[in-house]
Parts: structure tokens; sequence; C-alpha cells
């Protein structure tokens, strides 16, 4: 037994002595890197100050007025993100109305009615959404790529989308311009991080030449207003009762646009 | 096993240990150090869109100055190498491939910065690292990416060509012992925003 002892305590101490003996001389150093990667999401925008629709001309009731390229949108971000646009004005006659800034004549017929929606004014992008694929976009439309129909269909297929004169993001049963609701993933309901500078320019997702119409129609009731979230139609006669008609009149309201981390 | 078959393996094992220790762990070198001892620090600030496109290169932010004393009398086995390697911070939890962060911007949906974004080019005059000049990256915390190789081959000072590793000093053989070190992240739209830190760690050993 005190053999076998003496053998262990031989070789436990060869084994400590080995360790310790195998040091090698060495140094070192540390650099710090520290890395801030800041959020980017900038939307440039090419378009006039103002873009006005005249309607002094039976016809242009009837087929409206179209504005061709009135607004270019370009996009540089560094994150996932959503493009959607949202019609508002200041609220003068109501949240989801044109504001009336002028009243032509007396303007006191029984079906005279000055609250044309905010939602008669169409778009058109040149570019479809190919952010918004995911099976949980409910929308017939989940974006404003359908070219604009004929005077006399009436879809909503192009119909500005509104809620209550705010700019809260669109459901998942409305239009966004590029990604949609929800964070699922990209391609579902969301654009990839880049910029129009290095992935094509005009033909790709990150540029939208964006089209205008209004169309009054004949009576004036812009048979195209359509809430997508609610599934109704908005035309003045629809929400106002037979023989309604919009005043004549100068109204403006504004079309906001807005850039977004999909989120 | 009787008494004396047990201190013949004694010994045996005593000798076959000593021989081996002998010829693994002397000590070659006087001394190895690389200066200045204090750490650097390189900050990258990505606030706008072209620096994500473009990156951002820092040159020669950091240096590794390195000072290997011979001893006396001389050993002609006193060689060294020098690796690099990334540090981020596990015990956080961070993952093996990714930057640790800090801070982290918004509520989006992409995924922490991986290391392998941090671009590092080691360069001196000589030229005498095999990876002079070429931007290196790491994918994992446990890449190691070796400046001066060990070839078991002892390349003097003063030769001036790849993978000098004798005795020798910044302060004499500048232009084979002063290492500066560029720094390079090109970050691309993948990552998500925050603020992200890792360490770059510089190891000079003896190699007997």
């Amino acid at each position: 037994m005190k053999s076998k002892l003496f053998l262990f305590g031989v070789i436990a101490l060869v084994m400590g002595l080995h360790n310790g003996l195998f040091a090698q001389l060495q140094d070192e150093k540390s650099v710090t890197i520290t890395m801030d990667l800041q959020p980017i999401l900038q939307l440039d925008m090419e378009t006039a100050d103002q873009i006005e629709f005249v309607f002094d001309d039976i016809k242009d009731y009837y087929a409206g007025i179209t504005k061709y390229g009135a607004t270019i949108l370009k996009v540089s971000s560094t994150v996932s993100w959503d493009l959607y646009a949202v019609g508002r004005s200041n609220g003068t006659t109501g949240a989801e109305f044109w504001d009336q800034i002028i009243d032509y004549g007396s303007g006191t017929g029984t079906n005279s009615i000055n609250e044309i929606p905010l939602s008669a004014v169409e778009l058109h992008q040149s570019q479809p959404n190919n952010g918004a694929g995911g099976a949980l976009i409910t929308a017939t439309y989940p974006d404003y790529s359908t070219p604009f129909p004929a005077s006399n269909v009436h879809n909503g297929a192009n119909s500005l989308y509104v809620n209550n004169g705010t700019l809260t993001p669109p459901t998942v049963a409305d239009k966004y311009i590029a990604g949609h609701s929800g964070t699922t993933a990209l391609g579902d309901d969301a654009m990839e991080g880049g910029s129009y500078l290095t992935a094509g320019g005009y033909t790709s997702d990150y540029y939208y030449v964006i089209d205008y119409r209004l169309m009054p129609g004949l009576p004036a009731i812009f048979p195209n207003a359509f809430d997508a979230d609610a599934a109704t139609a908005e035309d003045l006669v629809t929400v106002n009762g037979a023989d309604s008609y919009a005043e004549p009149g100068v109204y403006t309201m504004y079309v906001q646009y807005v850039l977004v981390e999909d989120q | 096993m009787n008494h004396n078959q047990i201190r013949g393996i004694s010994l045996l094992t005593i000798a076959i240990l000593i021989c081996t220790m002998q010829a693994k762990s002397q000590i070659v070198c006087a001394d190895v150090e690389i200066l200045p001892a204090s750490g650097e620090r390189a900050d990258f600030v990505f606030d706008s869109f072209s620096k994500y496109i473009s990156g951002i290169a820092f040159h020669g932010i950091a240096k590794v100055n390195v000072k290997v004393d011979d001893q006396l009398p001389p050993n002609p086995n006193c060689k060294w190498m020098l690796s690099m390697s990334v540090e981020n911070n596990p015990a956080s939890g961070t993952p093996a491939d990714e930057w640790e962060q800090l801070v982290n911007y918004g509520v989006g949906t992409l995924s922490p910065a991986k290391i392998e974004i941090l671009e590092v080019r080691v360069t001196n005059i000589c030229n005498t690292s095999p990876i002079d000049g070429v931007y290196q990256n790491f994918t994992q915390t446990t890449d190691i990416i070796e400046i001066i190789e060990n070839t078991g081959i002892r390349i003097d000072a003063g030769s001036c060509t790849t993978n000098v590793n004798g005795p020798g000093s910044y302060l004499m053989n500048y232009d084979e012992f002063h290492f500066q070190i560029d720094f390079r992240i090109i970050p691309g739209f993948d990552y998500d925003p925050g603020m992200y830190q890792l360490q770059l760690k510089f190891e000079l050993v003896e190699v007997p």
C-alpha cells in the first residue's frame, strides 16, 4: 500500500511540475471597436407644390382628370420598411372630408353636399407592391398598381386610404404602396432595406411614380370613393341618400406619404 | 505487482515526463512584449446612407509594436508568432458569430450584426506577414488569424522578408516589427440598428 501511494505521489508531482513549467512568454493587447448603426429612413419626393384639378367642362366631370407622374417617390432605408399614402385635411368640414375653401353660389340646395370624401382621390403607382405577398394580407387590392378603371367601373381599386384624419397605418385589408401591415417576413409584409441609388433606379422597388385621378361623375357624386377597411362605398349617394351631389366650390386636401420601419 | 516493480515504474515515469517537459516547456526568449500596452479604440458611426453603402475605413487606427528579447547567451530557438482574434463578451449571452449588442434602436425585426462584417488589414513596411495588405474577417469568436505564423523555422530580423520571427524590436527593426492595423466595416442593410461592441485581441507568444 505504501508503495502504491508513493507511485501516485511521484506521478502527481511530476504532472504538476510539467504543467507549471509549460508556460510560454506571451503578451496581449486589445483594441475596442464600437459600431453605431443608426437607422436611416429617407423618402425623397419630387412633386408640384400643389396639384390642381379644375372641372370647368362637362367631359371633365364625366371622365375625370388624371395627372400622370405628378409625384415621384424615392426610398432609401437601412432597415426593413413599409410605405403608404393617407388622405388628410384640416377637418373643417369633417375629419374624412375635403376642406371647402370657397362655396360657389348660394349653396343652399337641399341635396347639395359639401362633404366630399378624401377617398375620392385615386392613385396609381408605377411599380407593383412586392412586399405584400403574405397569407395574412386580406386586401382585395393591396396596393395602387391596378390601372385606373373605365369611368363606368367603380371598384375602389385605386381609392386613397383614409383613417379618420389620422396617419395611422392601414390594416391588412387596405392599401400600401410598398410592404404591408405585419412583421412576418420580407416579401410577405415588408420591403428589404436598400436604396433607389443602388437598386436599379426607376424600375426598382425603391422608386414609384404616382398618378392622380379625380372623377366627380355626373351627377357629381364621386363614385369611386371607397373605404376598403370597412368595405363600403363612400360616394355621396350611398352616404347621403338619393339625389345628392357635390356642392360647387373650391376644395383642398393633402396626401401624406409615410415611410416607416416595418414593425 | 511487487515493491520493486512499482519503484521501477515510478522511476521510468519520472524519466519520461521530465524528458518531455524539457523538450516542450523550455523558455527560449528573454521577453516578448506588445507596445504600447494600453488599449486603443475605434468608433464607427453610421449616420448617413452613403456610409452604409460605401462603408467606413480607419487606416492605422491601431499599431502593434513587437519587442522580443533574446536570452544571454543568445538562444537559436528564440522565435515568436503573432495572432489576432475577437471577443464579444460571451458571458452576456452573445452568440459566437455576433457583435455584442449594447443598445437596440427601434423595434425592427432584423438580426444583430455578424462579426464577419468587421474587416481587419495588417501591414508593415517589409510585408512580413503572409496576410499583409489583405483584409481579413472572422466568422466566429473561435477563429484565430495568424499575422506571423509558427512555421518552426526561424527567420532573423533584418532580412525584410516574409514571416520574420527572430528576436528584435520595433526600435531597431521598425520595418519588420511595427504593424499598422486598418479596420473597415460595410454593414449593408441586414442588421438591427443599435450600438455594438467587439474586442480585437493581438497575442504575441514565443514558440520554442
